[in-house]
């Protein structure tokens, strides 16, 4: 079975918008559509932009997309000027011999979502959640709104490019294992792309499933 | 295409899912573009019809009951249009003599249109097998998850929101129409639209499509301009339901041959729905209804922070109660076994095959004009006052004041006062309150009603009580005001004792200690006694003597079987006995007189 492979449209985001556009992302397009249970939708309102997005009400899930969320704001104010990558993958569990260099259980990826993120450096003291200041000069609270929206539009193509993608590759996804919550077994990973352990990941990934399609 | 009779086999299994595939993706346009107020869903309750496509969304709108004409065929599609419809004001000519005022023309204009259909190929083989359903099935799944995401990012989602936000104070409407068939477009407006097909879906032989078109862009419409007005004036003000009662306003729905539109919301110039109709005494219950709209019960309205300014906040119970519905993934449900949820842990989720519970018996979500429970509204009809006892009983004079009393105790006041408040306590339907000693009496109470008289006991007594009571029972009590009746009797007592029954001559011990057998009589022996009294009660030239007995009662206090005797029934040969013996007494003394006369004379000579 090919792995499916879909790289998102990359965003310019500021630090303090990192956890809006990850949870939106992550959470309204890709898991919803893939947490095939049943679900009864919960339709959630970004604070910065206007955009709603849908979670399926999986307490579990939310703890960990925001536990992932915080790692990754982590590794953003380690390593700043870089750009920085979600994994979002679904995998079949293989239960295998165990050689030397392969574990007993082996994961068979048949589907990665790569989002990624060029954040802005991260300016101390700058309330990120506010739209204008009184120190703020008006060119620049100007410059913020322009951004802003431009970065919601983005957004806005980015969910529409993920629901594109989810509807044209259906043949690939493996048997539904359980009906609760995400359906797949999931992984998320963060990486950066001056991260050694970026090449690494990717490499053996590439190792595990074979020849990925690229769909960008 | 009937809902509810499926061909069975292959065939009938797609024909279900695609219907339901149709009911669910009008569920979820309707729910995501046309402000319903309805309530709230009961929580954490799924009905078989959410298991659909596992996506629970709650109480389907009220326009989805009259589906009723959607006795289509598989190839017919389902266009649902959304329609935005704004006020616009053009003035005539003013040359026109007729009118010279500006007039308000509502401006309608189709910002989406959905299309749902079976696209059939004949040329493709038949698919078939339980594999291949189940793959069309969870395709289905998926398909709806992006239909739903999708109308969330659409521009006409922004306008929803609005609307659901300021309700009437927006200026604009969203309406939709469900139709066969699509009506033409003007070419500017197709200019302005851009067309997103999703991915059909293979079907048994052909493909399930979806399909939208939409408007790029709304700002021509200037829906910013929402503003919250101050206070507007209810033309057709109805009242609150203490005042007035609740007056029906017609529907505004209209058919067109195979389609159905529907208008939500009326302006000031059509009469509004009968579930949104502007009313002062409302509004607060339509926000609080709408704010608990926004609780994750339901799938929409969602959380609502800045921008669209709604302050709920979810909660998240509903989560823990959604897993605890979660079944497990180890249970097996039998294929042939229709409207049931995948219960089975087969790969691929397997759709229910059951057919649909009409939703014609599902309760209508519109917020129905709340009724303010009537506090006088009683569990026990028989502490109502008399005009709203049992109808059966109407051709019964009313109730005797001696039914508030159903005490045993012998003292008049105490029993009174307990009455009353039995008789307040059962009002405000506090039954429960009551001292369990309670109900044995209150059916003996209820038992009493059958009988339409009292003791004369309760009636003298009943002044006292009377006058405390509530309006009902003072009007009643007023009806029994003279309370002198010959034929009030107690009618509990048995026919045997109907003799004593007369109850003009008991005091109030006897009364009393006739009380609790009063209690104990049935209805229908009340009523056997009552006709035996009839029966037995004196003629009419008898009642001289009997209100005179009635006043020497007191007299023959005690001497109870001794007043008995002035009430027996009297015949005419009685009355010749007695005048016989009067006869004889009369000659006896005029012959004793006259044997004195002889003897006085003789003395004399």
């Amino acid at each position: 079975m090919n792995c499916e492979i879909c790289q998102l449209k990359e965003l310019d985001v500021e630090h303090f918008e990192i956890h809006e556009v990850l949870r939106c992302k992550i959470l309204h397009t890709i898991l919803f559509h893939r947490a095939l249970g049943l679900v009864r939708p919960k339709d959630i309102d970004l604070e910065l932009f206007e955009i709603t997005y849908v979670q399926c009400g999986d307490v579990e899930l939310e703890r960990k997309v925001d536990e992932k969320i915080d790692q990754f704001l982590d590794r953003v104010d380690k390593h700043p000027n870089k750009k920085n990558q979600i994994c979002l993958s679904f995998y079949e569990v293989k239960n295998k011999q165990p050689t030397w260099f392969t574990n007993k259980v082996e994961r068979l990826y048949w589907e990665q979502w790569y989002i990624n993120l060029n954040v802005a450096p991260h300016q101390k003291g700058h309330s990120g959640k506010s739209t204008s200041s009184k120190i703020v000069v008006d060119p620049e609270a100007e410059e913020r709104t322009v951004r802003r929206a431009a970065l919601e539009a983005s957004l806005r193509d980015v969910l529409f490019q993920i629901i594109r993608f989810v509807n044209e590759k259906k043949d690939h996804i493996p048997p539904i294992p359980n009906l609760e919550g995400v359906s797949f077994p999931y992984e998320i990973t963060i990486s950066s792309s001056s991260d050694s352990a970026f090449g690494m990941e990717m490499f053996k990934r590439m190792l595990q499933t074979g020849h990925p399609t690229m769909l960008s | 295409m009937d809902l509810h009779s499926y061909p069975h086999g292959e065939h009938g299994r797609f024909e279900q899912i695609f219907n339901q595939f149709l009911l669910k993706s009008l569920h979820i346009i309707l729910d995501s573009r046309v402000p319903m107020n309805r309530l709230p869903s009961r929580g954490g309750e799924i009905r078989k019809s959410d298991r659909w496509f596992n996506l629970v969304l709650g109480d389907r709108p009220a326009a989805m009951d009259s589906l009723s004409f959607w006795n289509r065929s598989l190839m017919e599609p389902m266009v649902i249009d959304i329609i935005l419809v704004q006020e616009s004001r053009y003035s005539l000519s003013e040359h026109d003599s007729h009118s010279t005022l500006a007039t308000e023309m509502p401006a309608e204009t189709v910002i989406e249109r959905w299309v749902v259909q079976y696209e059939h190929q004949r040329s493709m083989a038949p698919q078939i097998g339980d594999a291949f359903y189940k793959k069309t099935y969870k395709k289905s799944i998926i398909l709806l998850r992006s239909v739903y995401s999708m109308l969330r990012l659409l521009p006409a989602y922004k306008a929803f929101r609005k609307q659901q936000s300021f309700k009437q104070n927006c200026g604009f409407e969203i309406n939709y129409k469900i139709c066969s068939f699509g009506s033409p477009l003007l070419r500017s407006e197709e200019e302005s639209m851009k067309n997103y097909s999703f991915i059909p879906i293979d079907a048994q032989q052909g493909r399930l499509s979806v399909s939208v078109m939409y408007r790029k862009d709304l700002s021509d419409f200037n829906l910013d301009s929402c503003v919250s007005h101050p206070i507007e004036i209810i033309s057709d003000y109805v009242g609150s339901p203490l005042t007035d009662p609740m007056r029906a306003f017609p529907c505004t729905s209209s058919e067109k041959g195979h389609s159905i539109s529907f208008q939500t919301r009326g302006r000031q110039s059509a009469p509004p729905s009968p579930f949104q109709r502007p009313h002062s005494w409302s509004s607060g219950l339509q926000r609080e209804l709408s704010s608990q709209q926004s609780q994750p019960y339901s799938a929409s309205p969602p959380l609502y922070r800045s921008p669209y300014e709604y302050s709920s906040s979810p909660t998240e119970a509903y989560i823990q109660r959604n897993q605890n519905q979660r079944f497990p993934a180890n249970q097996k449900a039998p294929c042939d076994e229709i409207l049931s949820p995948p219960f089975s842990s087969s790969p691929s989720p397997s759709p229910p095959t059951k057919s649909v519970i009409p939703f014609h018996n599902r309760r209508h979500p519109e917020t129905a004009p709340m009724s303010i429970p009537h506090p006088m509204i009683a569990r026990s009809p028989r502490y109502l006052s008399p005009n709203l006892s049992d109808p059966s009983r109407n051709s019964l004079p009313p109730l005797s004041p001696r039914n508030t009393k159903y005490d045993s105790s012998s003292h008049e006041s105490p029993s009174g006062i307990r009455s009353i408040r039995r008789l307040d306590s059962a009002r405000t339907g506090e039954m429960s309150n009551t001292p369990t000693n309670a109900g044995p009496k209150l059916s003996r109470d209820s038992k009493e009603d059958s009988g339409r008289f009292s003791s004369l006991l309760s009636s003298s007594s009943s002044p006292r009580v009377g006058l405390s009571r509530t309006s009902s029972r003072l009007s009643f009590q007023d009806d029994f005001g003279d309370c002198d009746c010959p034929f009030i009797v107690d009618d509990v007592d048995p026919p045997d004792n109907q003799t004593s029954s007369n109850l003009g001559a008991r005091n109030c011990s006897e009364v009393s200690s006739l009380a609790p057998s009063t209690m104990k009589k049935s209805q229908d022996a009340a009523v056997g006694a009552l006709v035996h009294m009839l029966k037995t009660a004196p003629p009419l030239r008898q009642e001289s003597c009997y209100h005179n007995t009635h006043s020497s009662k007191t007299e023959f206090e005690g001497e109870v079987g001794a007043a008995s005797e002035f009430f027996k029934p009297r015949k005419a040969s009685d009355a010749f006995e007695e005048l016989k013996v009067y006869r004889q007494m009369k000659d006896l003394l005029l012959s004793k007189s006259a044997a004195r006369v002889v003897s006085k004379e003789k003395t004399e000579f």
